[in-house]
């Protein structure tokens, strides 16, 4: 028996050179989008496997490589200014995802409830993110400069201490993690604001009505149901705090006492001052493998694992 | 004995300096089923939230259960809300919905057990209670709605056009099972709508408001039968009434309206009229009869809408469209003549200038 949205009363059936152009046009978003991927995944691969391979070999000044195994990966995990610089690295990216986090999820709720010049200053938020790192670093220095920065002229006017920011090497970390989240705490304040905006605002007057406090409506609604965004601000906030480089080059460069470099910092002194393109290669695949793991983690947790978020969806 | 539950008082709401609620006063008796009706704006959503304390009393009162409410905090003020979008969280099952007031509540694990199975119950919700909303229906997640209010067993329950996102198969079946949900639970019940339709079906009492005024409140075939203004006149019924506009003339022995055209309508024998008045001459399409010819208004028939129980016309003449219904299966098509008899007892006359009913 045919089913009746099968008869066509009197169409001819499509003829073989019509399936065709319909399948051709389904291709066409495809074909469009592979150029771009080629380009994009050709470019980064070449740089990661040239890396890889500049790790396993040593290379001389004159650019003549010798193949030696993991001999680069030996030296550098026995450095101990390596071990150091990776330690630094690994309380700056906590340090910095902690209060990052915490203060873009404070900025985004707060930009979600403002009604009056909700355009401007959604706009305004975002002006970190567009100044450079270099210009980042030279603001902080000109705000934290011991004598006549800005934070110890505030101080000094209040009659209290006006330590030397710079020149500690505890308070230089503690600079250092601020410049960082100053910069990054924009975008992924968009990315939070992004997933708040998603949410029905009657789920939470449904909420009000069933009783829930604010500090429960964050925990029970909003935390849950910006999960897959949170994870996108994780991947953000961690590659950028890995990966800086500008911000503290400019800022410290790496001091006082080396006590803001970070393996990135160290990278670039080893590959582009000492000329040892080797180690600085493995210090490269270091990161970028810290940085794969960890975005798998979040997405793992909070996308693709998330049930809840499978559910709603 | 005075059997008032919920009470409005001098009940105002402003934005800034635009006032969007003109003082509604207003007394709801206990076990009432009360639709509050008027079209987008009339701030019948904006009295409801006031209600639930989603939005601040700009001044006058609010009591529920002899208590003013004003200051008291949604959660304490025992209601419960259904909204349109049914505002269900997304990231919790069927289950943790129901459960979530009740855990906020501090609610004893079995008693919350014995709430949740009674509202799975009565909504034959059971066999959904550990799916996602995603993975409901439409009815099934109204219906998960309803049952997060259930749980709460509020003294007050509250509906935002509940029904507003469902087809319209659905509605018909979701209204019957809401009424009959009231009638089972018998608790007073305030329910928000712009469909007319829902407010004369569901209602105890119809609330017509309109430009954030109560335009008349009774009961639904009162307000249809004895519509106090020109608004609720034209609002409730469904094709709305034929409103024409005239003048009332004497014709001996008695007056009629002429609205123009060479129609001359015959007046009530009790309407009190003058000669001269400006009126609004109003019929119910069911209360026109299709005439002998000759008899009554001379028309044209312009639309015939078999709808099988009845059948709509619309009818052309004197410059006027007329609504006709017709329970029986008329014979016409576009372009026939029909003579068409308004019945004169039933007729509805309101004073042009004011609106009123005379």
């Amino acid at each position: 028996m045919v089913p009746m949205s099968m008869i066509q009363d009197g169409a001819p059936p499509l003829t073989a050179a019509e399936r065709f152009h319909d399948f051709l046009q389904r291709l066409v978003p495809y074909a469009l989008v592979i150029p771009g991927l080629v380009f994009v995944l050709g470019v980064l691969g070449y740089a990661v496997a040239g890396g890889v391979v500049l790790s396993l070999n040593e290379t001389d000044m004159f650019l003549n490589q010798t193949f030696v195994g993991l001999k680069n990966y030996i030296d550098i995990f026995k450095d101990p200014r390596f071990q150091s610089s990776l330690w630094k690295t690994i309380v700056f990216v906590v340090s910095s995802i902690t209060l990052g986090i915490a203060l873009s999820m404070m900025f985004a709720l707060t930009l979600y409830h403002v009604g009056f010049g909700r355009r401007f200053f959604r706009g305004l938020s975002l002006v970190p993110y567009f100044v450079s790192g270099i210009a980042t670093a030279v603001m902080f220095r000109f705000i934290f400069t011991t004598s006549g920065g800005f934070v110890n002229y505030v101080l000094g006017g209040l009659g209290l201490p006006t330590p030397s920011w710079l020149g500690d090497p505890v308070l230089a970390f503690i600079v250092a993690v601020l410049a960082n989240c100053w910069f990054m705490v924009p975008f992924a304040t968009l990315i939070l604001l992004g997933g708040l905006q998603t949410i029905d605002r009657d789920i939470y007057d449904a909420a009000t009505i069933d009783g829930a406090s604010g500090a429960q409506t964050f925990r029970r609604i909003t935390l849950p149901l910006i999960k897959p965004m949170m994870g996108v601000s994780l991947i953000w906030v961690s590659y950028i705090s890995f990966s800086t480089f500008d911000i503290i080059l400019a800022l410290t460069a790496g001091g006082p006492l080396r006590a803001t470099e970070l393996v990135s910092v160290y990278m670039y002194q080893i590959a582009f001052l000492q000329l040892d393109f080797g180690q600085g290669s493995v210090l490269m695949v270091v990161l970028l493998t810290f940085n794969t793991v960890l975005s798998l983690v979040y997405l793992k947790i909070f996308v693709f694992g998330d049930r809840r978020y499978k559910a709603a969806r | 004995m005075d059997n008032t539950f919920v009470e409005f008082r001098d009940l105002r709401k402003s934005y800034g300096a635009l006032e969007v609620l003109h003082g509604i006063n207003l007394a709801i008796g206990k076990h009432a089923f009360v639709v509050l009706v008027g079209p987008s704006g009339c701030g019948k959503s904006t009295l409801l939230r006031m209600i639930a304390g989603l939005e601040a009393i700009t001044a006058g009162t609010i009591s529920i259960d002899g208590r003013v409410v004003n200051r008291i905090h949604a959660k304490d003020r025992g209601i419960a809300m259904v909204f349109q979008s049914y505002a269900l969280y997304p990231h919790m099952t069927v289950r943790e919905n129901l459960s979530f007031s009740l855990e906020m509540a501090k609610t004893p694990k079995d008693v919350m057990v014995a709430r949740i199975e009674r509202a799975a119950g009565i909504l034959h919700l059971d066999p959904l209670l550990d799916r996602f909303p995603a993975q409901l229906s439409g009815g099934q997640r109204q219906r998960v709605a309803m049952g997060r209010a259930l749980v709460r067993e509020p003294a007050l329950f509250l509906f935002d056009e509940p029904l507003s996102n469902l087809d319209a198969k659905l509605r018909v079946e979701m209204r019957a099972e809401i009424k009959a949900l009231h009638q089972r639970l018998q608790s007073t019940t305030i329910y928000v709508t712009h469909d007319q339709v829902e407010a004369m079906t569901m209602a105890d009492l119809v609330v017509v408001m309109n430009d954030g005024r109560i335009e008349q409140s009774g009961r639904p075939l009162e307000l249809y039968d004895h519509p106090a203004t020109l608004f609720v006149a034209e609002f409730l019924g469904s094709p709305a009434m034929n409103l024409l506009r005239g003048t009332v003339v004497s014709r001996s022995p008695e007056k009629a309206v002429d609205v123009g055209g060479g129609i001359l309508l015959p007046l009530p024998e009790d309407a009190s009229v003058t000669a001269g008045q400006d009126v609004v001459y109003g019929m119910r399409p069911e209360h026109l009869a299709i005439g002998k010819p000759g008899q009554g208004i001379g028309a044209k028939v312009s639309l015939v809408e078999p709808a099988g129980w009845e059948t709509h016309l619309h009818a052309e003449g004197g410059g006027h469209i007329f609504r006709v219904i017709s329970t029986k299966r008329l014979d016409v098509v576009p372009g026939d003549p029909v003579s068409l008899v308004p019945d004169a007892g039933r007729v509805h006359l309101f004073d042009a200038a004011s609106g009123l009913r005379i």
